[in-house]
């Protein structure tokens, strides 16, 4: 079975169309990166899995689970979403940010439980966070920042992670890091990766599958390798891509006419 | 040098100072007035009526405290803690922090209520004392109206909601004024003291009328704290988290409106407690509604009393608009502790 089975998905804002009969399926335990150029309908998409934009036909499931059949806190459990756009909330300690995670399964009106807590510990920990478990959220750096919102997103427990743009604002070796951290979860813990990059070359390297969006519907799926090579993409993007090979991996760069 | 948020032994010293700063209120709002009482003597009586010694007041100085002094200091307080906590509620809703407890159209809908009672009455489709009922019938129809235009739907939001009190509030409002300017002067001038909102006229009765509501509501905002601590991220994340935002925004908006809509209906419109009490305790506590709004109870229910004890002794025989003290007194200390807190950072 699929972590997430998106079927004829519709999705629209008043009476435009975002997204038109989308149908995708990811496996669970893989990393599937949306590209595709700006207004494509990434984020619309993304947002769809993570529950958050009303389906206008067709359907999203997550572990078999319609999402628009459960409420929020079952939701909450099933799928997290670090978005392109935190919000920072002054005043509040990177760890009880990162205990927002936890909202879903403890309730509004309950403590976190020893369990809860025990979480976080380990989500700290394996975030390197525990540096700065007391400082307050605002005082953080952007790639520190950009690691404890991943770090909500764990703290869920969740089979399936949906990341839009998450390395937006971060230097080259930040942007590195939470990927190698995110993808340290795909391998270790059987995490489900669905996420929005502009940078291809990352997006190739990190994925294991690339599904190339514009206009609101699929245009190219496939292994990474393959839809980065692919003479679509330059088309796509409206411009000349060429793939180069460094020391085996594949990096895209554009051509100027 | 960064600033972390306030520690647990922090939030615990403001709690203590607040909870002595309360006790004595309470006994200033028993002991001072144009009757001079000795404390140890009003303390004594107290305690006599739990068993504890006996009592050394005279049948009319114990009625002094017991039914005049004693009812408006209660009333005070139960004013004191609604307006303080439903102010902490609306900001934490909204996310905004120049919300008050008026924000959406309480104040406009009690005063259209409370201005019927008294101008109708000079025509005999009313009478004066409707004011309390019409005044909380007024407030709750005006919240109402409010969440019907501005809060349903699944693109409704914040702003929605406070445009739609703005409108609401200056409609009424215009109704209101109209409807004052019609009647005679007398009537103008009881109507102009309702607004500015007195605790003169406490009773008994009109603790026991407001304490359910104030209970039952100041129950509900303080619990939800923590709700509104997750919703400091906004509604999409909030939700992405497992909260149902519109139910919490409903269920809160119910019950700050609802026991806001109670005390106006017995005090009038008292300004300026619920939009600066919670900001004083945020300087002292920091940014988490599970720390503000319970202090906040407690800070408001105190300030209040001392506003009280001032606003009725200051210019005795004759009283100052409680209104006006609070805003006298409240808007120095809320400088003062900005300030300190800077000093404090730097």
């Amino acid at each position: 079975m699929n972590a997430v089975q998106i079927s004829d998905l519709t999705v629209k804002a008043g009476s435009a169309t975002l997204i038109s009969d989308i149908t995708l399926g990811i496996e669970a335990g893989t990393w599937c990166t949306i590209i595709g150029p700006n207004g494509a309908g990434k984020t619309t998409l993304v947002e769809t899995v993570a529950g958050l934009r009303r389906i206008a036909k067709g359907s999203v499931t997550i572990s078999g689970q319609s999402i628009g059949s459960l409420n929020e806190r079952e939701r909450a459990r099933l799928v997290s979403l670090v978005p392109q756009h935190p919000e920072v909330p002054s005043g509040m300690s990177v760890r009880d940010y990162v205990s927002l995670g936890r909202v879903a399964y403890h309730g509004l009106l309950r403590p976190p439980s020893a369990g809860d807590r025990r979480v976080v510990d380990t989500v700290l920990e394996r975030l390197s966070l525990n540096e700065f478990s007391g400082r307050d959220v605002v005082t953080l750096s952007g790639g520190e920042r950009q690691r404890m919102v991943l770090g909500r997103a764990l703290a869920q427990s969740t089979m399936v992670i949906v990341l839009d743009e998450p390395i937006t604002g971060l230097d080259l070796r930040h942007q590195m890091e939470l990927l190698e951290l995110l993808k340290k979860e795909v391998l270790e813990c059987g995490l489900t990766v669905v996420a929005t990059l502009h940078d291809l070359t990352l997006a190739g390297q990190f994925a294991d599958r690339l599904v190339l969006l514009d206009k609101g519907s699929i245009v190219l799926d496939g292994h990474a390798r393959d839809v980065v090579r692919s003479a679509e993409l330059s088309e796509r993007y409206g411009m000349n891509l060429r793939v180069v090979d460094v020391d085996g991996s594949d990096v895209v760069v554009p051509v100027r006419h | 040098m960064t600033t972390n948020p306030p520690t647990g032994r922090r939030v615990a010293i403001v709690a203590a100072f607040t909870l002595i700063g309360l006790v004595v209120a309470m006994v200033c709002g028993l002991v001072v007035g144009p009757t001079s009482i000795g404390t140890w003597r009003v303390v004594g009586d107290a305690f006599s009526h739990v068993g504890i010694g006996h009592s050394t007041l005279s049948a009319l100085q114990s009625t002094i405290v017991w039914q005049l002094r004693a009812p408006r200091m209660v009333l005070g307080l139960l004013a004191g803690a609604m307006l303080s906590v439903a102010g902490g509620t609306y900001q934490g809703v909204f996310r905004n922090p120049l919300a008050d407890p008026y924000l959406l159209g309480v104040a406009a809908g009690a005063g259209l209520g409370a201005t019927f009672a008294i101008v109708g009455a000079g025509s005999g489709v009313a009478t004066p004392t409707w004011t309390p009922l019409l005044a909380f019938v007024g407030a709750m129809a005006a919240v109402s109206c409010t969440w019907l235009i501005g809060g349903r739907g699944m693109r409704s939001n914040a702003s929605t909601l406070i445009l739609a009190g703005v409108a609401v509030s200056a409609l009424l409002t215009s109704m209101q004024t109209f409807l004052q300017q019609q009647s005679s002067s007398n009537s103008i001038a009881r109507v102009y003291i309702w607004l500015l909102g007195s605790l003169a006229s406490a009773s008994w009765h009109s603790v026991w009328m407001v304490l359910p509501y104030v209970a039952a509501c100041a129950l509900v905002c303080v619990a939800s704290g923590r709700a509104l601590d997750v919703m400091s991220v906004g509604e999409d994340e909030s939700r992405s988290l497992g909260i149902r935002v519109r139910q919490v925004r409903f269920v809160v908006i119910a019950a700050s409106s609802l026991g806001t809509a109670a005390i106006v209906s017995a005090v009038g419109l008292i300004g300026f407690v619920g939009i600066i009490v919670p900001h004083i305790v945020r300087l002292l506590v920091g940014t988490s509604y599970r720390r503000i709004l319970p202090i906040s109870v407690a800070f408001g229910a105190a300030f209040l009393v001392f506003a009280d004890t001032i606003a009725r002794t200051v210019m005795a025989p004759s009283e100052l608009p409680l209104g006006v003290v609070t805003a006298v007194i409240g808007a120095p200390v809320f400088v003062l502790i900005l300030s300190l807190r800077r000093s404090m950072v730097r």
